[in-house]
């Protein structure tokens, strides 16, 4: 009986959980993309892996505005919807970020030295360790399966460590010989991969706050 | 038929007013539908009414004799004065309207109850009290359990909307046992009506007035109240039902606005914030005095113009 009542909130929750597993599939493939961008540079395959990031970006879009749409038409309570709908433009901005670094590499066809090649890979990892946490945590916020506090202390540290492997990096580019466009191009590139934990670590502080809100 | 109309005016009116103090939180905030919500309220306040209102109306009957005409003047002029008190914007409470248009009549018979006057002024200046008291303990308790329960938003948010569609059942059914009085009582007292016709009639009249008028007044006077989140919403109208059900079983009709404003302070000093303005307050004040007063001079004018007599010169 009540199953068939809240069927509309049933919709709902499914549709969650489709964005979120979309969310680990964009980064799964950004983080393949990357790979293939530092073991064969932009080719075919690279750019394959590029459109599918993009694809599942756009996907996530169509997904978080069918739930934004199904959320205003009655389903949830006035504060969840709000709550919600920040979380989601929220986390939005961390693909937004996927993408920028990959369109950044196709567009300008950055071609990385190899002496910045490893660390830029161990950046990129805790980086989206720092993701996977993330989304770790948001499922935990909408299934109540693992402490929220916990995660936030974890993803604050991995993100910090994303921060020192940054500045450790851009140092590294101005201490080289390459010339000063180069220089600047890659430092942006850092920047914008750097993005993506600092964009991680806010959508934890917010689930931390949503979730401190709704106790009573 | 028609002598009962003023009756049937004012027991619309009641629910085209107070049945947003049982689903306006839940209506206005979207969470349930204007019609599910109406349509709960009115078969619960008829509920309500036949099987719990007789003792409001035993009551109120017994404030002091009426005859056939006494009642009908001391019906219309209670619809009068909730009518004319709301259009100038002031505050109005039937219950007390309806006292003073017995008081009014009283007077003109020069017999009151003064032992069952108390008992209901007792139970006015104890509604907002209650619902203060009641909003502590219930907004405690209901934290309490909602806190150990460790449910997902999904979950939490299911709850919450079955518990306010429950409590606003819950108000409904205390609002139809409570205030089912002040709508057919004084017909009772003049004979023209059973307890239990008179609770069917009353019943059905406010049940038709949230039917058909309460919607703008859920949507708008819901809002006044939902500055609260959910939660405390859900507290306020649970204390609110709880308070007036008390006064039902009493048998003293009383204003559900009111409890509701006392919820409301009482889970406002909960949660260390001002949830209610200081001229809210006063405002019930001046209700206590200023509608049972407008009532029963009403009352007094209605018989006086209705003896009149045309001598022509």
């Amino acid at each position: 009986m009540i199953k068939f009542l809240f069927k509309k909130e049933r919709q709902f929750q499914e549709l969650i959980f489709k964005y979120l597993d979309n969310l680990k599939k964009t980064q799964e493939h950004f983080e393949k993309a990357m790979d293939c961008y530092f073991d064969f540079g932009l080719g075919e395959n690279c750019d394959f892996l590029i459109a599918q990031t993009h694809k599942f970006e756009s996907r996530a879009d169509d997904l978080r505005n069918d739930i934004i749409e199904m959320m205003y038409s009655k389903v949830l309570i006035p504060e969840s919807r709000g709550d919600i709908f920040r979380l989601l433009e929220s986390l939005d901005l961390i693909l937004n970020h996927f993408e920028a670094v990959l369109f950044m590499i196709q567009g300008q066809k950055i071609k990385i030295p190899k002496f910045i090649v490893p660390d830029l890979r161990e950046f990129i990892r805790v980086s989206l360790e720092c993701c996977d946490l993330v989304f770790r945590q948001v499922e935990a916020y909408f299934k109540k399966t693992e402490d929220i506090k916990a995660l936030v202390s974890t993803i604050d540290s991995h993100e910090s460590r994303c921060d020192h492997l940054e500045r450790e990096i851009v140092s590294k580019i101005f201490d080289s010989d390459m010339g000063p466009f180069p220089k600047m191009q890659f430092k942006e590139l850092v920047g914008q991969i750097g993005e993506i934990s600092d964009q991680a670590d806010r959508v934890s502080r917010s689930v931390y706050i949503i979730n401190i809100k709704r106790r009573v | 038929m028609t002598s009962l109309l003023g009756g049937v005016f004012l027991g619309w009116s009641l629910g085209a007013n107070d049945a947003a103090n049982v689903f306006g939180t839940a209506v206005s905030s979207r969470m349930i539908k204007f019609w599910t919500a109406a349509i709960l309220a009115s078969c619960f306040v008829l509920a309500g009414a036949l099987l719990g209102g007789q003792s409001g109306i035993e009551t109120l009957k017994g404030l002091t004799r009426f005859t056939y005409d006494q009642a009908i003047i001391a019906s219309i002029a209670a619809a009068c004065t909730v009518t004319i008190m709301t259009l100038f914007g002031l505050p109005v409470s039937t219950s007390q309207a309806v006292v003073g248009a017995i008081l009014g009549v009283g007077i003109l018979n020069r017999q009151l109850n003064f032992a069952g006057l108390g008992k209901v002024v007792v139970c006015w200046v104890g509604t907002p009290v209650g619902g203060i008291v009641l909003g502590i303990i219930i907004y405690k308790l209901l934290a309490a359990v909602a806190n150990s329960m460790n449910l997902n938003i999904f979950q939490s948010d299911i709850l919450l909307r079955l518990c306010l569609i429950i409590a606003g059942s819950y108000g409904a059914y205390a609002l139809g046992a409570n205030n089912v009085a002040n709508v057919t009582a004084v017909f009772v007292g003049a004979g023209m009506l059973s307890t239990s016709a008179a609770a069917l009639v009353g019943g059905l009249s406010i049940g038709l007035g949230i039917l058909t008028f309460s919607k703008k007044v859920m949507e708008t006077v819901g809002q006044k109240l939902v500055r609260l989140d959910p939660f405390s919403a859900l507290a306020v109208v649970l204390a609110q039902a709880i308070t007036v059900h008390i006064y039902a079983l009493v048998g003293v009709p009383v204003s559900t606005s009111q409890a509701v404003i006392g919820a409301v302070l009482g889970v406002g000093i909960i949660k260390g914030v001002n949830t209610i303005q200081r001229r809210t307050l006063v405002h019930i004040v001046l209700a206590w005095f200023i509608t049972p007063l407008v009532a029963s001079v009403l009352a007094l004018s209605i018989d006086f113009a209705t003896h009149l007599r045309y001598i022509p010169g």
